[in-house]
């Protein structure tokens, strides 16, 4: 039953993935890529990682994606989307050509390694019910990996500043201009 | 379940390539990071299957699920840095469309 879960969830997440490449409008991309993002949440749980089932789905999809749609719907993509599809430019054919041999050659790569003995050789070891249990993983977290955490809480706190400083500086900018 | 992780590799292949795919072929700088967001996901679930092919029952392993912890932590960064570039893009040329700016082509 899992197992057929796992097919199913992993089928839909591609084709899913598919759909924000080649949907035309920002706004169901972004749709695209929820759909794409639960899915692969499902994976997870299945797989047995509790914590990442949870924090895919609220970081991903609870944060980073409401800011996507939040600066779509800020911008009002729909209308000057239109406008710009229309004039086909150089880099798109030239584009086109690179992201189809990306494509060809990546996707000759999962044939040879899917059909490879090694894949079919391991044996297949059921998952454990919790890989990344709570107390086991924040021990890990705190303590063997405190210094990463440490770094990772100043790259946010960059960020942070740096996303004000880029917010703010157009207005300044204007307001001395009108002086 | 009894599937082998190896399985989990070829889905977190498959989407890094669609996201390769879209990152090329799009033109849209939005869509462009979505895609961006896409190979992170991919990234993560490669790092999860190698920890999870690497647990017992008795000793989980739990490199990966702490990597993929760091990656959704840079993810929310590129994401916020990224928009409020796009945004200042908006500002300057009422557009979201990488071929826009060319200034720096050679």
């Amino acid at each position: 039953m899992a197992e057929v879960l796992f097919y199913a969830l992993s089928a839909l997440a591609v084709l899913f993935a598919l759909g924000v490449v080649l949907v035309k409008s920002p706004m169901m991309s972004v749709l695209n890529l929820l759909g794409t993002f639960f899915c692969l949440s499902g994976v997870y749980l299945l797989s047995g990682f509790q914590f990442m089932f949870a924090a895919q789905i609220l970081v991903y999809a609870g944060a980073i994606l409401v800011l996507f749609l939040f600066v779509i719907m800020l911008l009002n993509l729909s209308a000057i989307d239109a406008r710009s599809e229309a004039s086909p430019g150089l880099l798109r054919g030239t584009g086109a050509k690179i992201g189809a041999a990306v494509a060809v050659a990546i996707g000759a790569a999962l044939l040879i390694s899917t059909s490879a003995k090694a894949l079919r050789q391991n044996p297949v070891v059921p998952t454990p019910d919790g890989i990344d249990g709570f107390v086991p993983l924040s021990a890990e977290l705190f303590g063997r990996y405190s210094l990463p955490f440490e770094a990772m809480s100043m790259l946010l706190l960059a960020t942070m500043v740096a996303v004000v400083l880029l917010a703010k500086r157009q207005r300044g900018g204007r307001e001395k201009e009108q002086r | 379940m009894n599937v082998p992780s190896e399985h989990l590799m070829v889905l977190a292949a498959l989407l890094f390539a669609i996201g390769v795919l879209g990152f090329l072929i799009r033109r849209n700088v939005i869509v462009v990071l979505m895609c961006i967001e896409l190979m992170l996901n991919a990234a993560n679930l490669t790092f999860l299957a190698a920890s999870r092919q690497h647990s017992t029952p008795d000793h989980p392993n739990l490199v990966g699920p702490v990597f993929a912890i760091f990656v959704i932590a840079v993810a929310a960064a590129e994401a916020a840095v990224g928009l409020a570039l796009i945004i200042a893009l908006f500002r300057l040329r009422q557009t979201t469309e990488a071929d826009s700016v060319q200034e720096m082509e050679g």
